[in-house]
């Protein structure tokens, strides 16, 4: 047993508890918080590695066997996004230490690390209600990390965005009641079995059950009906958060996709799909009605949540690649059009004002957003490219082809539209004054160019990219492998350990 | 002759329970529900008791003991927000 | 070597930034112009191979799943593409070198300047669909920074939005249509998809994807109806109008007919699209362009009518009409780009481009004058320049249409005269209003001569006008037959490129062009007055209305959905799981599974009763907040004799302490709470709210129904029971799934804990806004602290303790655990705090419970670790069994130091919650921390 597997959680679980005993975002706090994320990148890149054998690695807690006990899996999917949470924490870290912005409030540090934890274990567990646990870790730390720093607007905004989520893990919990009533079982694996075997007379509360998990995790992502509480907590949360929480909206989809392939197959994918796309033309609509720039990237967030759905509700290898693509192209992006317009705001003031006073690193400014814009549309040559062009390819051979192109080139042509009124507003249309602001060093920028890089990187790395996607999206659609590796362990024998 | 008293017990009881319900209802003011609320612990401290004796169980006996004495905390609180508007101070 | 001609340029791009921030203007310009030569140099030393007529291909894998891969080809279209964008280029940077101002940042210009090149060229060298489409976002892309060079200007930031926004589209529609093209012909390779034309033509999908592609390719050249963004896009400098809007970015649309000629050409629709759409561009633009009184504006509908020339040379199909049209790129793209310079240099030198002011010119710029008459007599098809040349094989092979019959046959030449006709008056306007026709009227400065280097690249592009127009065969010959011998993707018929062919129809109609004309321009007036009454449609306003409208129609709609309103999105959330659960459960299977019910006794239902009538009344009187609490107290109680009725002692006793910390804690959180009474929703609301209240209910509640008629699957619990005691050493199943077989969950859980703990205290301490109310009354210490209670709460708190110890300890075997000896213990701790005053409380403790919780978790922790240390899984338990004196056999397991970390947490994390949330109340009456 690899116990590198427990590693992503309990790193910033020790961690976040040693932050308990230090003081406040004092240096030590700062260094330690930041060691122990940074030192997730390199683990992440392991587990990779590690799991892009594919091949299942599966790590029985306490050492019960699957499906008494708790197991954490990892597969090619955990694994990317085990990634892409270390890659996204690391910079907004970084960003939140390097403007102060982790002194504004108490305990930044250890909810951070808890955060991460509760991103972390969410991506790696193999149990439906340990799942419900990790997301109530990761909800209860975003709670207080999304009200950070106070301000009227913020705790407005952030209290909804409590308000709803409890309401969410009150239906999780009900969703997960009925599962264990009808089927007995937690351990997603052995689920999948007990459904599969299930009686037809069950089937109608199982499909139930199954559809208050999907919106559960509708809310989560943020998907049509219910994604209203969305904009509002991210454009007022402090920009290190929501940078961060680039990647809550993430754990949602990654949820539908791990309980949905595994569990319930085909029957979700009837509802997906629609749902994706009436997703996809209201945050379009969104994103062209913004005023400012952080809303703009808030709506920009619920498109790719509906980009994202509508690939899994294609039900193809092809289209679930393809989202998988995109998704490390999304969560990088808009978590570093994040930490630009912080920036941005910066030198500038509020984005809903024009003309202002000029910024003071313009062609620094102007060239990140420039790039963010680019790779957020999805125009070429940056990685927005790559995952949307794979996804109309993916629906090309399906029925549903008229449907997805229109909608998905649509709400790109009002991202197109949006981001060039914003671009030209906030760096052509300026009051001719001196600037007053004062330019930041890297120290500060960095973060923020380092996440938009990813737009030419990934379009370099594509390939390897998209055989890894693929790689996934053929795992992920054959769900006997994971089943058998987890429900193997059931023979084990060792019953704990005497000392 | 135990059994019947037990018996005799729990349908008193349960015209306790229904007592207090009602005043629990009717009121009318804050202090009377409170009371009725203390009044639903002792019930229910009672049917414990009594549950124990019919099952000859003295798990239900150690139940009714921590129900007092939480129940008794509750109303302190509940009574102390009345008559202060504030528990600490 | 290939990829270098386009690499070059986009790599070059970042010297000029690099030049222009450190050196001067002319090192900005040395190596932009000499990254240019470079690409040009070497297009050069690779052109004999490809006028011999081979096609020089090159590639690389990039993105073979999605189909785009570096792949590129220099056949005859590519080359004189290629010649053009790098040789115009070149002419373009010396020019613009001395047309911007000293201001204006020419290291961006250059650079920018440079990424567009570079684009363009790797766009017309791609030998793939998806590369092809990447350089033509770029170029677009590029523009759109280009017009918007000058930024502090609106017209410059809307013309570059425009044209942004009509070019985007029309990529995105290109994409659909390279997609479906693609996939038709099976590759993304143009080398493939070259040669599958009859496979595509014969396709289902045909239509569509040429519609898109179409699209794609009208709305980058400024093609009817998408053509209004072009004359806007002349707020940008003069050096980007006459390189990208008239030279070479517009003629990207036409290259793309072109390249897919073989593919997508010779079919009934593409004639009538692509021809249909070219015809009336033609005129359109060439009417519209006589009323322009902008010198630019009216060059820029000179430039649309042109492109629209060169479409319907395309879309009329035969080989010689692609020769015509290929010619008249190569002409048009020089006289036209020496118009711009021209009148750049106009503007340059007068600082004004209306028409209506500058007059008679001639004498103060006679040389610029004769050159720039020189290109528009070209512009108008005056015989020996190169336009005529083009202009007449257009008008022969409009006569041979005719002559071939179909349905438009007659038509076609006379609309082409027509044309002609408008193009000659245009002509004659910019000639004769400019230079002659009186004095120049209120300029702001006379002009004279400009420097030579700005006259040069006008100069070097009026000879090209003059060589070509006089000696065709000896000049563009070979490069036109190579360039149009693979637009065609065959040999070509026998054509002549000759100034005379002898008295022929097309002879007549560039004689009645020129004097229909000269006729025109003469009773301009009358026109113009026309024109005044009947303006051409502005399709600024129209795209700015439309846009606008669509922007508000957007933001109406979303904020109507996003309407900040917490009810309503509760109410979505639980009406969307209601509508979604119902129609999950609607599709088959049954509600009440074969489980027969137990019996109920009198006093299990009459327990329910109370159960329904205290929630009943919680809900009922929400709004009186403490009423409320104690209401819930009960509904709380009555689920604890469930617990105990159904043998769940366990449950029933954390329900029991989680009650009463409820209590206390809502008691705590009402401060947080305005206490005026809150304004009802409109009964529509409320109605609203009850219904999907009751229907969830009973959603919920048929939930419950459908598992509790189903028997348990006994396999889980089977496991436990077996297991508990030899494998986990607990004989109480419940505390031993709690703390080894799920005892990850209860980290987790008590993680949460902890956040909560800590993420209340960062709100509260972080200003949280407390309403105002009016302070309780000052009162003795005796009323505030009654004797009675501070005295019975001291021996209660060691009561408590004992009790909670003895929970504790017995937990793993019988009911009880850490987490309800933490619960018990805080309560016992608040009591205190409860009964005295506060400050004192606090002191005499003196217990940091932010240490105790986060002592806690470390425990459970390191409790996970230590098994690790053993080779075993995080969390793996053990046990041993001990013996001691005086307590006798006991058992020590490693689960107990797990379960003491839940203890602390619970102790520390609830305590600093409500100390917390107390601290408030405290601080109102004159206490500080």
């Amino acid at each position: 047993m690899n116990h590198a597997l427990i590693l992503p959680i309990l790193l910033p679980f020790l961690a976040g508890i040693s932050l308990l005993f230090l003081k406040t975002s004092s240096m030590l706090t700062r260094r330690l918080s930041l060691m122990a994320t940074v030192a997730l990148v390199p683990l992440a890149v392991l587990l990779l590695i590690l799991a892009g054998d594919g091949g299942y690695r599966v790590y029985l807690l306490g050492h019960w066997p699957a499906p008494f006990g708790i197991v954490l899996m990892l597969d090619r999917l955990s694994a990317l996004l085990l990634l892409l949470t270390a890659l996204v924490a690391t910079p907004a870290l970084w960003y939140a230490v390097a403007t102060d912005g982790d002194r504004q409030g108490r305990y930044f540090h250890p909810l951070f690390q808890f955060q991460l934890m509760g991103l972390n274990g969410a991506f790696l567990t193999g149990d439906l209600f340990n799942l419900f646990v990790f997301f109530e870790i990761l909800l209860m730390a975003s709670y207080s990390l999304l009200l950070h720093g106070g301000g009227r607007e913020r705790v407005r905004a952030g209290l909804h965005y409590v308000i709803l989520n409890l309401t969410g893990s009150a239906l999780f919990l009900i969703a997960i009641g009925t599962l264990y009533g009808l089927t007995g079982a937690l351990n997603l694996a052995e689920l999948a079995v007990r459904i599969a075997a299930a009686p037809e007379s069950d089937a109608g509360l199982l499909r139930a059950a199954a559809v208050l998990l999907l919106v559960v995790f509708g809310l989560k992502a943020a998907v049509l009906p219910l994604y209203f509480w969305l904009p509002a907590a991210y454009a007022h949360t402090s920009a290190p958060v929501a940078a961060l929480f680039a990647l809550l909206t993430k754990v949602g989809v990654y949820a539908m996709i791990r309980v949905f392939t595994l569990a319930f197959g085909l029957e979700m994918n009837a509802w997906l799909l629609p749902l994706g796309l009436a997703t996809l033309i209201a945050g379009g609509m969104g994103v062209l009605a913004s005023r400012e720039l952080r809303r703009l990237i808030a709506y920009s967030v619920i498109v790719s949540v509906g980009t994202l759905l509508t690939g899994i509700g294609l039900d193809t290898v092809a289209g679930l690649s393809a989202i998988l693509v995109y998704l490390a192209h999304t969560t990088l992006i808009t978590a570093g059009m994040f930490l630009l317009a912080d920036l941005i705001v910066d030198q500038r003031g509020h984005t809903e004002n024009w003309p202002a006073p000029p910024v003071a690193q313009l062609r620094l400014l102007s060239g990140l957003f420039f790039m963010g814009a680019i790779a957020l549309a999805g125009l070429p040559p940056l990685s927005g490219f790559l995952g949307k062009t794979l996804l109309l390819q993916a629906a090309s051979s399906t029925p549903a082809l008229p449907w997805v192109w229109l909608i998905v080139l649509g709400s790109s042509l009002l991202v197109i539209v949006a981001l060039s009124r914003m671009g030209s507003r906030l760096f052509w249309n300026m009051q001719d004054v001196a600037t007053t602001a004062v330019p930041v060093s890297v120290r500060r920028w960095w973060p923020a160019a380092a996440l938009l890089a990813a737009g030419p990187l990934l379009m370099i790395l594509g390939q390897p990219l998209t055989d890894f996607a693929t790689a996934t999206a053929r795992q992920l659609l054959s769900p006997s492998g994971y089943m058998a590796a987890v429900l193997a362990t059931r023979d084990l024998t060792v019953l704990g350990a005497s000392l | 002759m135990l059994n019947l008293a037990v018996t005799l017990a729990f349908t008193l009881l349960g015209v306790a329970l229904l007592l207090t319900g009602w005043r629990l209802w009717y009121g009318p003011t804050t202090p009377d529900r409170i009371l009725a609320l203390d009044t639903l612990y002792l019930n229910a401290v009672a049917l414990l008791v009594l549950t124990g004796i019919r099952f000859a169980s003295a798990l239900y006996f150690e139940a009714a003991l921590f129900i007092a004495l939480l129940g008794f905390i509750s109303t302190v609180a509940l009574c102390r927000f009345v008559q202060r508007g504030q528990l600490f101070e | 070597m290939l990829l270098f001609i386009a690499l070059i340029p986009l790599l070059g791009a970042l010297l000029p930034l690099w030049a222009g921030g450190r050196r001067g203007r002319d090192v900005s310009v040395w190596t932009t112009a000499a990254v240019t030569a470079a690409s040009l140099a070497l297009l050069l030393w690779l052109s004999p191979v490809v006028f011999d007529g081979v096609v020089l291909q090159a590639n690389w894998p990039w993105l073979p799943q999605l189909g785009l891969n570096f792949t590129f080809r220099l056949d005859g279209l590519a080359l004189l593409f290629g010649l053009l964008i790098t040789g115009i280029g070149l002419l373009v940077i010396l020019y613009a070198r001395y047309y911007l101002a000293e201001r204006d940042d020419l290291g961006r210009f250059y650079a920018l300047l440079l990424l567009f090149m570079g684009a363009m060229l790797g766009m017309v060298l791609a030998d793939n669909l998806l590369l092809l489409l990447l350089f033509w976002e770029l170029t677009s892309l590029s523009s759109f920074l280009l017009i918007g060079y000058w930024h502090s200007r609106a017209d410059a930031r809307q013309g570059a939005r425009m044209a942004l926004t009509v070019t985007a589209a029309g990529g995105l529609a290109l994409l659909a249509g390279f997609l479906l093209l693609g996939h038709i012909a099976g590759s993304f390779e143009l080398s493939t998809v070259l040669a599958a034309g009859e496979t595509v033509k014969n396709h289902p999908g045909y239509p569509v994807m040429l519609m898109l592609i179409l699209l794609g390719a009208f709305t980058k050249s400024a093609q009817f109806p998408f053509h209004f963004w072009l004359p806007h896009a002349m707020a940008a400098p003069t050096p980007v109008s006459a390189y990208l809007h008239s030279a070479t970015m517009v003629k990207a649309g036409v290259f793309l007919l072109a390249r897919l000629f073989p593919v997508l050409a010779d079919t009934d629709l593409w004639f009538y699209l692509v021809g249909g759409t070219g015809l009336i561009t033609l005129l359109f633009a060439a009417y519209a362009a006589l009323f322009q009184h902008d010198l630019k504006g009216l060059l820029a509908y000179s430039t649309i009518s042109h492109l629209g020339l060169i479409t319907l040379l395309l879309g009329l199909s035969t080989p010689l009409a692609v020769v015509a049209g290929v010619f008249h790129i190569i002409n048009h793209a020089v006289f036209k780009a020496s118009l711009f310079m021209a009148a750049g240099i106009i503007d340059h030198e007068t600082g004004c481009r209306d028409m209506r002011k500058l007059n008679g010119l001639f004498k103060y710029i006679p040389w610029t004058a004769t050159l720039a008459m020189t290109a528009a007599a070209a512009m108008a098809g005056v015989p020996l320049l190169n336009g005529f040349l083009s202009k007449e094989m257009f008008f022969a092979q409009t006569v041979y249409q005719a002559a071939a019959g179909g349905e438009v046959h007659w038509l076609l030449p006379l609309l082409a005269t027509v044309a002609g006709i408008f193009s000659v008056a245009y002509s004659a306007r910019f000639i004769h209003d400019v230079f002659f026709n009186g004095e120049p009227i209120n300029l702001p400065r006379l002009p004279h001569e400009p420097p030579p280097y700005l006259r040069a690249p006008v100069e070097v592009l009026v000879a090209i006008c003059l060589l070509v127009g006089i000696a065709p065969a000896y000049t563009v010959g070979p490069l036109l037959a190579i360039a149009a011998t693979s637009v065609v993707g065959g040999p070509l018929p026998p054509y002549s490129l000759a100034i005379w062919h002898g008295f022929n129809l097309p002879l007549l109609m560039s004689s009645l062009a020129l004097i229909g004309g000269a006729l025109m321009y003469w009773q301009r007036r009358r026109l113009f007055r026309l024109g005044d009454r009947y303006p051409p449609p502005d399709g600024k306003a129209l795209f700015e209305r439309g846009l606008n409208l669509g922007i508000a129609a957007t933001r109406r709609l979303t904020e109507g959905l996003e309407n900040g309103s917490l009810q309503r999105y509760l109410a979505l959330l639980i009406g969307v799981a209601l509508v979604a659960g119902v129609a999950g459960a609607w599709q088959g299977g049954e509600l009440t599974g074969d489980q027969p019910l137990p019996p109920v006794d009198l006093l299990s239902l009459l327990a329910a009763l109370l159960l329904v009538l205290t929630t009943g009344l919680t809900m009922l009187w929400h709004r009186q907040r403490l009423t409320a609490i104690i209401l819930l107290g009960g509904v709380g109680l009555i689920v604890v004799l469930a617990f105990i009725r159904f043998s769940s002692p366990d449950l029933a006793l954390t329900q029991l302490t989680v009650e009463v910390v409820t209590t206390v804690l809502l008691l705590l959180a009402l401060r947080y709470l305005p206490s005026d009474a809150l304004p009802e929703s409109m009964p529509s609301r409320r109605l609203r709210d009850a219904g999907l209240a009751i229907l969830a209910g009973i959603g919920v509640a048929a939930l419950t129904w459908g598992g509790l008629t189903r028997p348990l699957q006994p396999e889980l619990a089977e496991y436990f029971l077996a297991t508990s005691l030899p494998g986990g050493g607990g004989a109480n199943v419940v505390n031993v799934i709690l703390v080894d077989f799920r005892g990850f969950d209860t980290l987790g859980e008590a993680t949460v804990l902890v956040i909560a703990a800590l993420g209340i205290t960062a709100l509260l301490t972080g200003g949280f806004p407390l309403p105002i109310r009016s302070s309780p009354r000052v009162v003795s210490i005796e009323e505030r602290w009654p004797l009675l209670l501070r005295m019975g709460a001291r021996p209660l708190l060691a009561l408590t303790l004992l009790l909670a110890a003895y929970i504790f300890l017995r937990g793993h075997h019988l009911p009880g655990g850490g987490f309800i000896a933490g619960l018990m213990t805080a309560l016992a701790l608040a009591t205190q705090y409860l009964a005295g005053d506060f400050r004192w409380t606090t002191a005499q403790l003196n217990l940091d419970y932010q240490r105790l919780m986060g002592g806690g978790l470390a425990l459970i922790g390191f409790t996970g670790l230590v098994s690790a240390l053993f080779g075993y899984p995080f969390l793996t338990s053990a046990f041993t069994h001990a013996h001691l004196p005086i307590f006798g056999d006991f058992e020590i397991a490693s689960a107990m130091a797990f379960d003491l970390g839940v203890y602390l947490v619970v102790v520390g994390a609830v305590m600093r919650i409500l100390l917390e949330l107390g601290q408030a109340n405290a601080e109102e009456n004159g206490w500080k921390p």
